[in-house]
């Protein structure tokens, strides 16, 4: 395999993020010879989504000791010459960290068999065995621990990580605690107790409408292809920069959305929706008629403020909150305009939060009643949208591969080459790193940003509706003033994200403190554990949380390249996710680069439409319309007159 | 033939060991022509045929070789590929039983990363390719092989020549016999409400490219 891979290309891109994606697409449309390859087994990096038993190994990875698998690597250093340098890369991504994993599904042990059938597909997924030492949610952090070579362990292949993330044990009495304090690394924690469960009634909503699924442990396992979960939240702006450039680039044939069903507010305690188009806005219940005059004379302004700067000049340079409050809106309209659709943090200026406002008001319509659409399977898609336009153009695609180091000729001060894992040498003209691959030298003066991330799984939406199949975005205000809002995506399972009868809830903010630290008062007052629910007599009774996670993310997003240490001008570097909403930075970095790498070179443009060249089943001549632009490569590089690999390497 | 009541868009795979075959398939069925040299398209992931199935029906296939350069080459499909197809044709190398052997693997990685949206596997056709090259012992019982498509899922089996076109359009309307047989149940679990961005012509877009200016 390694032998059949070229070693001469223009491009050489290191990561298979979004913005790195869309750079290997717009290189190989415009002509260039593009290796794309990523050390891990997946595409996206930070960008990717996972099935269930997809984002355990995940987990699993971000926990493994950076030296480990490095067996197999090759020594570089003898295949550096005299008059050239090398730059190292990182071994191992650690853009990843405080992970905590908490589970309050039932771990019922009622069809094993298919547990078992599970297990061994995924041995990551010990986890699914059997009930497990009972707690209440005041003691979350009181993991237990177990040592994961002990012989008790349900399933004979336990991982092997230090025992940091946690195999649930099938009888406790049995349980060796190693140690209750698991500091910022990887824990699982355990707080339903099954056999509890197995005897509570189910819970009757008060509007008498069908029972409230139970959901159990081994349900999310067995399904758990159902779910695409993103390491990354984020969706796309109607009118954005991404949606411009799937539709402008054709991209978007690989690619279908859902729109964003429902604006959410958190206001005194109750989630409410926000009526956001003119329709909704007169079909709200929730507002008065005065109300709905305010909103609707407001809302007509920003679309064109900047024909009445008269209207808002003496607040230029004071906060948009201030603003809204000499307007004629009630209280209850300013929370809505503030937070749900400018979404601005409370400093935010008046300009930016009319310009904000304006946006959102643009983007209605174009695609359904909110502004936002969200990608079917999940935000993770997207990149391997651009990476298949790539290989469709000839792009080369190595997964699972890992580059060593960086050959910089002396002399002439540019990158000449890479070096592999196994040792080869492949030359390229210009080179695409992404942040995360960077070695802590190279980026000893740079200052990074953190997200904090939390994935839930839940079993009803956060605002019943008539329909339960509902996209809502939701942004929760600061609790006080100087903390970060949190942004709460919710996708239903019609999104392909999450199994029938569950609610995927995406929480994102800039961080703060770890990710659980900043969204755990978030997720309380949202939901309640499942094990609690007896309790909870709420009315409406809150969602119940099945299974959560919590990390925090690396946001490499605002890094200026000269921070970078001693990088050859012709090694380009692509960030991270950044903390935004939409995916604008990621696509603005990506056009940046190409423009400085190609300048005047055409940015993905279109290709030529497949669809229009058709061989019809009656017509015997093979030309269609459209094929004057096809274009046919002079190789004979297919898969019939070549013999590149053997048949296993098809199959992972 | 614009007046056909009925069309169906269907995607279909056509997988199988390096060399058996998969692109001379698609060109003999598509292109009506067979080639032992031919060149790699670079540009088009998919070739589309056209099928006036009856005379209310027209059928029209996209067939995704998955020998697309670059990705496919070295085991790193993407879910692009696999997303959405209705159904597959697997091939295999008569004068090669290595390549029979891989059969399963193929079927097995398939129905790993592929479902209909009620769950159930997609239909998949087994092809025994260059059956022109002299009969190989594994096709001289006909009983057997019905035998291993029984037990591993597969629709059907067809022996074929891309290059004497052998049995191609046999096969493909068998796989889209049982396509179009299994629509009528998966209609009720099509989703509405999709969106698919495309390309549309500006002069579709007036109202909102003035709110947008």
């Amino acid at each position: 395999m390694a032998d059949s891979l070229p070693t001469e290309f223009d491009v050489i891109i290191i990561g298979t993020g979004l913005p790195e994606s869309i750079l290997a697409a717009a290189c190989s449309r415009s002509g260039q010879r593009v290796l794309h390859v990523d050390s891990r087994s997946y595409y996206g990096g930070n960008w990717a989504s996972f099935t269930f038993s997809g984002l355990l190994s995940w987990l699993k990875e971000c926990e493994q000791d950076s030296e480990a698998g490095d067996k197999s690597t090759v020594a570089w250093q003898n295949l550096i010459q005299d008059t050239e340098e090398a730059i190292a890369l990182r071994r191992k991504d650690d853009s990843i960290q405080h992970v905590e994993v908490f589970c309050y599904a039932s771990k019922d042990t009622g069809d094993s068999a298919e547990e078992i059938d599970v297990l061994q597909k995924n041995p990551s997924l010990v986890a699914s065995s059997t009930l497990t030492k009972p707690l209440d949610s005041a003691c979350l952090s009181e993991e237990t621990h177990s040592d994961s070579t002990s012989p008790e362990m349900p399933a004979k292949d336990t991982p092997q990580h230090d025992g940091e993330i946690l195999p649930e044990v099938t009888d406790r009495e049995e349980t060796q605690v190693k140690e209750t304090d698991c500091g910022e690394k990887t824990c699982i924690h355990t707080v339903s107790d099954g056999a509890k469960d197995e005897n509570k009634p189910v819970v009757e909503d008060n509007s008498g409408q069908p029972k409230r699924n139970r959901i159990t442990y081994s349900q999310i396992v067995k399904e758990g292809r159902r779910f695409n979960i993103d390491l990354v939240s984020k969706l796309l702006y109607s009118q954005g920069s991404l949606i411009d450039l799937l539709i402008k680039s054709n991209v978007s044939r690989y690619a279908e959305f859902k729109n964003v069903t429902r604006i959410l507010a958190f206001r005194e305690g109750k989630v409410e929706q926000v009526p956001c188009s003119r329709a909704d806005v007169f079909n709200s219940k929730e507002l008065t008629m005065v109300e709905k005059r305010m909103l609707m004379k407001f809302l007509t302004f920003c679309l064109d403020y900047e024909q009445h700067p008269g209207e808002y000049q003496d607040f230029t340079q004071r906060p948009f909150s201030e603003y809204l409050k000499t307007q004629k809106l009630t209280p209850n309209l300013q929370h809505f305009i503030l937070h749900s659709i400018a979404m601005t943090e409370p400093s935010c200026l008046t300009v930016d939060g009319l310009k904000a406002t304006k946006h959102f008001l643009q983007c209605l319509g174009r695609y359904g009643n909110t502004p936002f659409l969200f990608p079917l399977y999940g935000q993770g898609e997207i990149p391997q949208c651009f990476c298949r336009m790539c290989a469709v153009f000839g792009g080369i695609y190595c997964l699972r591969h890992r580059v060593q180091c960086l050959v910089v000729d002396k002399e002439s001060g540019r990158c000449e080459a890479v070096i592999d894992h196994f040792g080869q040498r492949i030359s390229a003209k210009f080179f695409i790193v992404e942040d995360s691959y960077l070695s802590e030298d190279t980026c000893a003066g740079v200052q990074y940003g953190q997200i904090s991330r939390a994935v839930l799984i839940t079993d009803q939406s956060v605002l019943k509706a008539d329909s339960d199949q509902q996209i809502s975005m939701l942004t929760v205000p600061p609790a006080e003033p100087g903390a970060r809002a949190v942004r709460v995506a919710e996708l239903c399972s019609s999104t392909m994200t999450c199994m029938k009868d569950t609610y995927l809830v995406h929480l994102t903010c800039s961080s703060a403190s770890t990710a659980r630290e900043d969204l755990e008062p978030v997720v309380q007052k949202l939901f309640t554990p499942y094990a609690e629910t007896e309790i909870d007599e709420g009315d409406p009774p809150k969602p119940r949380l099945l299974w959560a996670l919590y990390f925090n993310m690396r946001d490499s997003s605002g890094v200026s390249r000269s921070s970078y240490h001693g990088l050859p001008s012709n090694v380009y570097v692509c960030s991270g996710p950044d903390c935004g909403l939409g995916n604008e930075h990621a696509v603005k970095l990506a056009e940046t680069l190409f423009q400085q790498i190609f300048p005047g070179e055409d940015f993905c443009p279109p290709p030529p439409n497949p669809e229009d060249i058709i061989f019809d089943g009656d017509d015997k001549q093979p030309e269609a319309p459209g094929t004057n632009t096809l274009i046919v490569a002079k190789l004979e590089a297919s898969e019939g007159s070549q013999n590149l690999d053997s048949p296993g390497q098809h199959l992972q | 033939m614009q007046a056909a009541n009925k069309e169906h868009l269907y995607k279909l795979l056509v997988i199988g060991d390096l060399g058996v075959g998969k692109t001379s398939i698609i060109k003999r069925y598509v292109h009506q022509n067979f080639s032992s040299h031919y060149r790699a398209t670079i540009g088009v992931d998919f070739a589309l045929k056209v099928l006036h199935w009856d005379p209310d029906t027209v059928v029209r296939l996209q067939l995704w070789d998955i020998a697309v350069i670059g990705q496919e080459r070295f085991g790193n499909m993407t879910r692009v590929y696999y997303r959405e197809a209705m159904g597959a044709f697997i091939v295999f190398d008569v004068t090669r039983p290595a390549t029979f052997e891989a059969v399963t693997k193929w079927k097995n990685d398939l129905d790993s990363k592929l479902s209909l949206p009620n769950g159930k596997p997609v239909s998949v056709v087994l092809l025994a390719n260059k059956c022109d090259q002299g009969q190989d012992v594994l096709l001289n019982n006909g009983l057997k092989m019905d035998q291993f498509c029984k037990e591993h899922g597969f629709v059907g089996w067809f022996e074929t020549s891309a290059k004497e076109n052998i049995n191609i359009d046999e096969a493909s309307r068998c796989l889209v016999k049982h396509i179009l047989a299994n629509e009528c149940e998966l209609m009720e679990s099509i989703e509405p409400d999709i969106v698919k961005p495309h390309l549309t012509p500006p002069r579709a877009l007036s109202c909102s490219s003035c709110a947008k200016s």
